[in-house]
Parts: C-alpha cells; sequence; structure tokens
C-alpha cells in the first residue's frame, strides 16, 4: 500500500464498503439462519400449531404459532394466532405481534391484510383507516391495499364504506381496472344487479376462474331483477360468461334455459367437462331433460355408450322416451350382443312400453327369451303389458301378462281388470298394493265406495286417463257418476281434477258445483268448496272465493282442508296475488 | 289461553271486533294464561271458527265457579270497555324490513290508522288511544344505514322523502323534524295517550327528547358532528324511561347509546342472545303490568333488534321491569307513566325472527299462531281498553 494520508484511507474505505457488504451479508444469512429453520423443521412446526389449534388447545397453540413466528414465517404465524385469538374472543392480543413484524416488513400483504381485519373486527374504525391510509402510503400504485380493505368491508356487509374505498382507488390508481371483483361484488351488495351483471362480465373476460365467484355472487338477485342479469350476460358469447350464466340458470331453476348458455360451447372453452358438471348439477336437482341435452351433447363429442345410457336414463326420467330411444340407438354402436341385452334392453322396453309401441317391446323381449331369467321375464311382460294399455288394448295387455309365471293377485292385473270394468277383479288385486302412489290409492278409494262389481264407464274412465286422453277421461268419470250412485261425488270430484289438471276452471267449477249441491255430506264437498273457492280466486272473484272459503270452514270444521282455507282466506283479505 | 287455545294471537283480534261492535268483554288476568269472557251471539261463533279461534261455551254455573277461582287465586277480572283506537306510525311505503305490530294487527284483523310526520305535527292525536312506534329512529341518522346501505334505491327514497317532510314543515333537516315528532308524541302522552315501542325506538325517542336542544345526529344527517359534550348536556327530565345514558359518539359505529344492551350491530359489542322472564305480578293489586304480561309462557326466547334490551343501567327509578334476562345487565320489556298516560317499551324487532335482516321476507304469522312474544304486543294493544280500576293501595 501507498500513497498519500488519503491513499490509505480510500483503499481501507473501498475494502471497508466490501468488508461491510460482505459482514451485511454474513449477519444477514446468520440472521436469517438464526429466523429460518430449515424447511422441513418449519413445516413440522406449522403443523404442530395447527395440531394444537384443531384440537382447541388454544393457550398450547398460541405457543406455537409464536414459535413459527420465531422460525422466520411471520405470515402463517400471524395468521395462526388471528384464528385462535378470535376463537378465545382476544382480538387484540394479535396486534402486538403484528406490529413488531409490520416494523421488519411493512409492505406485507398478509400482514396488513390482518391487521385491517383485526382493527375491524375490534370496531377501531379509525385504526383501521390508519392503517390502510399507512399501507397505501407506502405503496401507492399498488392496488392490494383497496383490494383486501375494500374486500373486507364488502364481506362486512358494509357496500357503502366499500364503495368509498373504491372510489378513492380509482383516484388513485387511475382506474379500477385492477379491482374488476370488488367492483362487481360491491353492485351486488348494493342491489345493482344490472350494473353487477355488467361488471361481473367484464371481471370475466379478464379472469376467466372467477366464474364461481361470479356465480355465488350475482346467484342471490331476486327474481324480479334475474331477466336483466340475464340479458346482460347473454349479450356475451365468451366462455366464462355463458359458463356462469348455465349455473346460474340452473340454480334459478331454468335448467333447459341453463343449458342453452352452455350448449353453443366449443372444445377450445372445454366444453367437455363444463357439460359434464353441468349434466351432474342437472341430474342432482331433477332436471333430467336438461341433464340429458348435457350427456347427449358429451357423447356427440365423445362416443361412449355410458354417457348414451345415461342420456337414455335421464330422458325416459323426463318422460320423452322418444328421445330415450334415439340415445339408446347410440349406445348400441360399439356394444356386444350380451352388453345390449344387459344395459340397452330394460331400457329400451321401457321407452316403447312409454310411447305404446308395445308390439315392438314384445319383439325386442322375446329375441331374447333364452337369456332372460323368471324374474326377468316377468318384470318385462309387466312393462309389455303397461305398453299394450297405453296402446288402447286390454286384452293384449292380458295376454302379455298371461305369458309370465305371476301371482293371480298381482298388481297389473289388477289394473287391466279396472281397465276392462271388472270392478272385483281389480279389488281382488289391489288388496296389497306394492306402493302407494296417488293413482292407487284413488282406484282403492273408488273401490270402496262403491259395491258395484263392474262398470265399463269407470274402466274407460281410468284406461283413457293412462292413455293420457285427459278430455275423454274427464267426460267418462262424470257419465260414470250417473252410473255409480254410491261413489258418485268421488267420480265427480275425479272429473273435476282431471279439468282443473287441463286449466279448465269453468268446467271443473261445474262439476264441484254439483258435488256441493247435491251431496254436501259427502267426504268431497270439502275439496270441492276448497277448489272451487281458488278457481274463483284465480278469475279474481275475491267475494265468490270468500264465500267458499268461510263456506269450507263453517261447514266442516272437522276437515283436513280447513288450515289451507284459512290461508287462502288470509290471502284474499290481504290482497296476495293467486298461485 | 293456555296451550289448549289454537290461535293465540287471533283471539285478541277476537276480543277487539266484540268490544268494537260494544259488546261486553272481560279479560281474565292469569286465569289459564290469560282468557277472553265473550258474550256467546252467533257473530262471535262465526268470526271465531272462521279465524280458528278455540272458545269454550260456558254456563253461568261454571262462570260463577270461575269467578270463585279468579277471587281466590292470584288472579282478576278486568272489563274491557270499548274498542281503542289505534294508529300505527309509520312511513307511507314499506321500508325493506317487516314491522311486528303491523303484523301482529292485521293477522289478528284489528284496524289501526296509519301516521306519519305530517299527521304527528299537524293533527289533533287525541283522536287515538294507542300510538305504536316501531323501527323509527327519533335521532334523524336513519338508523345509520347509510353505514352500509347508503347507495341502496330504497334508502335514498327514504332519505330524499324524510329531507321533503323536513323542509315542508320549516324543519332545516331531518334530526330537527323528528325531535318535533319525537315531542308531540311526548305531549300526546302526557295528555293521556298509550305509547308502545319496539326496536330502535325505544332509545332513540328518549335520545330525541332528551337532546332537544343538543346536536346529537352525525354530519351524515345534517352536515355538523355531533356536540363533542352531548352527553353533558341531555336533558333526561323530560325522558320517559331513561336517564344519563352515554351516546355513541362515533358516526361510524352503528349504536346509539349505550342504553342497548345487545348492540347487535356492532360486531365487536355484540352480546348474545339468551331468553328472557316476564315477572309474575299480583293481579289484584298490578292490573296494569299483569295485563302486560299475560301470556302461556313465562321464558321466551330473545330476539335482537336494532335496540334489543335496556340496561339497567340507564332505567329511571319508577320505570315498571316486566321482563328479564336472568344475570343480564339488562332487561327486555318496560312499562311507566308519564303525565295522564303510559308507555310500553320492548326490545327486538320481531319475536319470531331472532335476527330480522334487511330485505328479509316478512314473518307469516300464520305460521306462528301461538307466539308467546307476539302476545306481548297484543297485550298492549288491548290495555288501553281496560276499564280504569282504583288501585287496591
Amino acid at each position: 500500500m501507498s500513497g498519500g494520508p488519503n491513499a490509505g484511507r480510500r483503499v481501507t474505505g473501498k475494502r471497508a464498503r466490501r468488508f461491510m457488504s460482505a459482514v451485511a451479508l454474513l449477519s444477514g444469512a446468520l440472521l436469517s439462519g438464526a429466523r429460518d429453520a430449515p424447511a422441513q423443521a418449519q413445516n413440522a412446526m406449522v403443523n404442530r400449531a395447527f395440531d394444537l389449534e384443531q384440537a382447541g388447545k388454544f393457550r398450547d397453540a398460541i405457543a406455537a404459532w409464536r414459535a413459527v413466528i420465531a422460525a422466520g414465517d411471520g405470515s402463517q404465524g400471524v395468521l395462526g394466532l388471528e384464528r385462535v385469538f378470535s376463537q378465545m374472543a382476544q382480538d387484540d392480543s394479535v396486534l402486538p405481534a403484528l406490529d413488531t413484524l409490520l416494523r421488519d416488513k411493512p409492505i406485507d400483504r398478509v400482514l396488513r391484510g390482518v391487521q385491517l381485519r383485526v382493527l375491524r373486527s375490534l370496531g377501531r374504525d379509525q385504526e383501521t383507516r390508519k392503517a390502510f391510509d399507512e399501507w397505501t402510503r407506502l405503496l401507492p400504485h399498488d392496488p392490494a391495499p383497496y383490494r383486501e380493505y375494500a374486500g373486507q368491508l364488502l364481506n362486512d356487509g358494509r357496500a357503502a364504506a366499500a364503495d368509498t374505498v373504491l372510489q378513492e382507488a380509482s383516484r388513485a390508481l387511475g382506474s379500477t381496472k385492477a379491482l374488476v371483483i370488488e367492483v362487481a361484488q360491491l353492485r351486488a351488495a348494493l342491489g345493482l344487479w344490472t350494473a353487477a351483471a355488467v361488471a361481473w362480465r367484464e371481471a370475466l373476460l379478464a379472469e376467466p376462474y372467477l366464474e364461481q365467484a361470479a356465480v355465488f355472487s350475482l346467484s342471490s338477485a331476486a327474481a324480479i331483477h334475474r331477466d336483466s342479469v340475464r340479458a346482460i350476460l347473454r349479450e356475451s358469447t365468451a366462455a366464462p360468461v355463458r359458463k356462469v350464466l348455465g349455473s346460474l340458470e340452473l340454480q334459478w331453476g331454468a335448467a333447459r334455459d341453463g343449458w342453452r348458455a352452455i350448449a353453443g360451447l366449443t372444445v377450445a372453452d372445454s366444453a367437455f367437462d363444463t357439460w359434464k358438471e353441468f349434466a351432474e348439477d342437472a341430474e342432482r336437482q331433477g332436471a333430467w331433460l336438461a341433464a340429458r341435452d348435457a350427456l347427449a351433447a358429451m357423447n356427440r363429442q365423445r362416443p361412449n355408450a355410458a354417457l348414451a345410457l345415461r342420456a337414455a336414463g335421464t330422458a325416459l326420467a323426463g318422460g320423452e322416451p322418444a328421445s330415450a330411444l334415439d340415445q339408446l340407438e347410440a349406445a348400441k354402436k360399439g356394444m356386444q350382443p350380451f352388453q345390449i341385452r344387459l344395459q340397452v334392453l330394460p331400457l329400451e322396453v321401457r321407452a316403447l312400453a312409454a310411447l305404446g309401441r308395445a308390439a315392438e317391446a314384445e319383439r325386442l323381449v322375446r329375441e331374447s327369451d333364452e337369456y332372460l331369467d323368471a324374474r326377468a321375464r316377468q318384470s318385462y311382460a309387466r312393462q309389455v303389458a303397461w305398453g299394450w294399455i297405453r296402446a288402447g288394448q286390454v286384452e293384449k295387455a292380458r295376454a302379455a301378462l298371461g305369458g309370465a309365471n305371476g301371482e293371480d293377485e298381482d298388481e297389473v292385473t289388477a289394473w287391466i281388470a279396472l281397465y276392462d270394468g271388472d270392478l272385483a277383479g281389480a279389488r281382488a288385486g289391489l288388496r296389497r298394493p306394492a306402493e302407494a302412489t296417488p293413482d292407487v290409492v284413488t282406484v282403492i278409494a273408488l273401490l270402496g265406495r262403491t259395491r258395484a262389481d263392474s262398470s265399463r264407464t269407470v274402466g274407460a274412465a281410468f284406461l283413457a286417463l293412462a292413455r293420457g286422453d285427459s278430455v275423454q277421461a274427464a267426460v267418462r268419470f262424470e257419465r260414470a257418476a250417473d252410473e255409480l250412485s254410491d261413489a258418485a261425488p268421488l267420480l265427480l270430484a275425479l272429473a273435476a281434477r282431471v279439468q282443473g289438471a287441463r286449466r279448465q276452471d269453468g268446467a271443473a267449477a261445474v262439476l264441484w258445483q254439483r258435488i256441493l249441491q247435491r251431496y254436501a255430506a259427502a267426504p268431497e264437498a270439502a275439496e270441492a268448496d276448497l277448489e272451487w273457492g281458488r278457481s274463483l280466486r284465480r278469475k279474481g272473484d275475491t267475494k265468490g272465493a270468500t264465500e267458499r272459503f268461510e263456506h269450507l270452514i263453517l261447514s266442516y270444521p272437522q276437515s283436513a282442508l280447513v288450515p289451507q282455507a284459512r290461508r287462502e282466506l288470509e290471502a284474499v283479505r290481504n290482497g296476495a296475488s293467486s298461485v | 289461553m293456555d296451550d289448549a287455545q289454537q290461535n293465540h294471537l287471533k283471539s285478541y283480534g277476537l276480543a277487539f271486533t266484540a268490544l268494537k261492535l260494544g259488546t261486553r268483554v272481560e279479560w281474565f288476568l292469569n286465569y289459564r294464561g290469560g282468557s277472553f269472557l265473550l258474550l256467546d251471539d252467533p257473530a262471535a261463533r262465526r268470526k271465531a271458527a272462521l279465524d280458528g279461534v278455540t272458545v269454550e261455551a260456558i254456563g253461568d254455573a261454571a262462570l260463577a265457579q270461575v269467578r270463585r277461582d279468579i277471587a281466590a287465586g292470584n288472579m282478576d277480572a278486568i272489563s274491557l270497555e270499548k274498542a281503542p283506537r289505534i294508529a300505527i306510525y309509520a312511513p307511507p311505503k314499506s321500508p325493506p324490513w317487516d314491522d311486528a305490530v303491523t303484523l301482529a294487527l292485521r293477522y289478528a284483523g284489528i284496524e289501526y290508522t296509519q301516521i306519519w310526520d305530517d299527521e304527528v305535527l299537524k293533527s289533533d292525536l287525541s283522536k287515538f288511544d294507542w300510538i305504536h312506534l316501531h323501527h323509527e329512529d327519533f335521532t334523524g341518522q336513519m338508523n345509520k344505514l347509510y353505514l352500509g346501505f347508503r347507495d341502496a334505491p330504497w334508502f335514498l327514497e327514504q332519505r330524499d322523502r324524510d329531507q321533503a317532510t323536513a323542509q315542508r314543515n320549516g324543519f332545516a333537516n331531518i334530526p330537527a323534524l323528528k325531535k318535533a315528532v319525537a315531542a308531540r308524541l311526548r305531549d300526546f302522552v302526557e295528555k293521556g295517550g298509550f305509547l308502545f315501542a319496539m326496536c330502535g325506538a325505544t332509545d332513540t325517542i328518549e335520545l330525541a327528547m332528551a337532546a332537544q336542544n343538543v346536536d346529537i345526529a352525525g354530519p351524515f344527517s345534517d352536515g355538523t358532528p355531533m356536540d363533542p359534550d352531548a352527553d353533558s348536556k341531555m336533558d333526561w327530565q323530560h325522558t320517559f324511561a331513561f336517564q344519563n345514558a352515554h351516546l355513541e359518539m362515533s358516526s361510524g359505529v352503528n349504536s346509539m347509546s349505550d342504553i342497548d344492551g345487545h348492540q347487535v350491530n356492532v360486531p365487536a359489542r355484540r352480546a348474545p342472545l339468551g331468553q328472557f322472564t316476564l315477572f309474575n305480578f299480583s293481579a289484584k293489586f298490578d292490573p296494569v303490568a299483569s295485563m302486560l304480561v299475560q301470556n302461556h309462557r313465562n321464558v321466551i326466547p330473545d330476539f335482537y333488534g336494532v335496540t334489543t334490551s335496556f340496561t339497567r343501567a340507564t332505567l329511571k327509578p319508577g320505570d315498571t321491569i316486566l321482563a328479564t334476562e336472568e344475570g343480564a345487565p339488562w332487561v327486555k320489556y318496560l312499562h311507566g307513566d308519564y303525565g295522564k298516560g303510559s308507555w310500553t317499551y320492548l326490545g327486538g324487532h320481531d319475536p319470531e325472527d331472532p335476527q330480522h335482516n334487511i330485505g328479509a321476507l316478512p314473518t307469516d304469522l300464520a305460521l306462528h299462531p301461538n307466539s308467546p312474544g307476539y302476545r306481548l304486543i297484543l297485550n298492549n294493544v288491548l290495555f288501553p281498553a281496560a276499564k280504569k280500576k282504583p288501585l287496591k293501595t
């Protein structure tokens, strides 16, 4: 070393800087080594703290989380302390640890978020605001503070306060583009559903992963606002928006519309996965036809017998046997004959029977006869018999059943007897029905009311009903009332119910009136009052409706329909709209 | 009206209708949970049948026995003279929350007149026997709902309506308007009227009465901050029930004062709900208090409101406590006299909705025909009909 008096200093100074920076690094490493335990050990500490917390050992958990902080994971540790102290209603106890950590890491997002949350939960609004201001002062162009604060306020239901924060964000950041979620949530929280839908639509275009959040936010729109939300979302063809609309429609009970929203998705939009999820949700909700549409589309995209079978099953459940047959044709492709027999045949026979194509169903069963056991034969025989009934061919239905080794008092036999007008045969067959469905209960009630052993009119009426010919069914029930006087009120009530189901209120009212006038003491009289009153209410005749409901209550005080009549009376008096 | 009664709430309507028709009604306090004796006539039977009210026909001999039982026990028979003339102080357009008293009166079929600020300020309130206040914030701060609903269309509508009413009646702002309304209601009671209030109306009307010359409204309401010395300037002499309460000075905290024990809208202070017990008064010596607590239940599950309960520390010595929560520093149900009239306060918003949120559907009382909480409301409705008896002490 040489030079003047400063030379050494200069060299020393340079060296000193290097040395100092080396010392700084070294001490930093030493310090961080002291703070940061090896990763594995740190994980173990965190796990231990979690376990203690889950076990409810809060005091121990506090110590464990403090150890995590000391070991260098301030964020995890503080979050843990926040949870535990909150359980103990000692939220403010987190603040000292937080203050210490924030001195070292003043812009740590997690720490700042916890700080805001804790101060808010303590009701220290001014301090919360101060903390927020400090954060924004340190990060003037970062949306994180605004996002965190506004999000917390929205979770608290403080929409107006959140609105203020977002307005400040707009001024500070130049726009709220980085806060699209919060803006959208805010608008929903304020009940501004149209604006919320617009905001979510924009947000989804930027951040497709927000689908769940969007559905959650918009799903609580009241019925009167949903059309405006739909209109906004429908304007976009973007896949995320369409997916949100599909989910919303499903939640709002408009499954078919939900399907239409997502039907046009493409492979690039992960259509298959979306449709799969939709189909599962629709099946869970019993929206069978929407599920069928989704499954059929999935099958078209990736042909698979299982999908086609599922589509067929949902079509049947949804009352569309014809489309079930289409799906079954698709399923058969690529299936072995034994698979077809096992998996396709049951559904195919059911669908054909439902369509009244009993001959085809019978042929298919016959072709597979050698592979069927007795139980399967019996089951198919019943279904074929129903198919003949649907076609109006009672004799052939009987013949179809004759081939099966069924019991004499088989329920299907009883129904066939009924359609034939053989009331005695029906009475015997329905002595122990397998299931007390509404139809079975009605028939048993009728058979119990009348002593007649036969009535072709009654049989024809029930047959018309089975064939879906409600016009004829109503006419025949009414005619049968003249024939079987001991069951007249019940038969008139059946005719009236059918007319009511056809929305022929006028025709139904005539029948209800007849019951009240001629059979005031019959069990059906109370129902007559109630249903007549309801039809009057639908017509807007509140005076007439009131009379009917009051008549029911006063004349039949023991009737099980009295509570319903009272509710109808309340609704009429309060001017509620009729259902 | 014990558990044999199918519809307790409509029973009050039956009694009210009988009074309206001029027939004699007696209230048998504490007899089978509090019962009504009505004349057996076809109209009463018809109404009872239509409303599902259980009635028992009773002959002279049986009635005489009942009267003997009443005389011998902690029971009394109070004659009800005439149907009270009822007014409900409620805004012209329903806010997005239900009003328990309106629901109760409509369900029971009891008529009422709806009045609002213009009517209170300008018309003769002595034409009513009974006025009900419900959710109204008489401090003029709109229940501090600006904290969460500042941009909600219904909130803006309410604010504009009240501001227009204030201007129309010559007041500078909503707080000034509501103070004047509070003063008129106090006059109504002083001159012999009966006031029933629930929820936020209970403490806010008292604060408004005590703060006639003090600014206790935050800047959102009147543009100026609260008087920092408001607490010391409150004049509790002319309030009904409370005194020496401490005001909530922060306009960002959703509370009015420390009168409310539960502070439901301040998360850090919120007290959990328990249940409250009705006091068992002497029917013969405290007929008024007895009337107000008639019920088929003694212990009733509590329910939140903007004001849920009343801290004991803020009660005036003359207050009659009608119900309390055991071990709690607050009471639930209060009554007292003022001038020639009287008042009753019941904490909470809706007895069958423990935490009624804004926007929630109104309670369907057809599902709660035996509600003990709603019976308390209806006790207050019939109470003004009672013939004034001289006190036995």
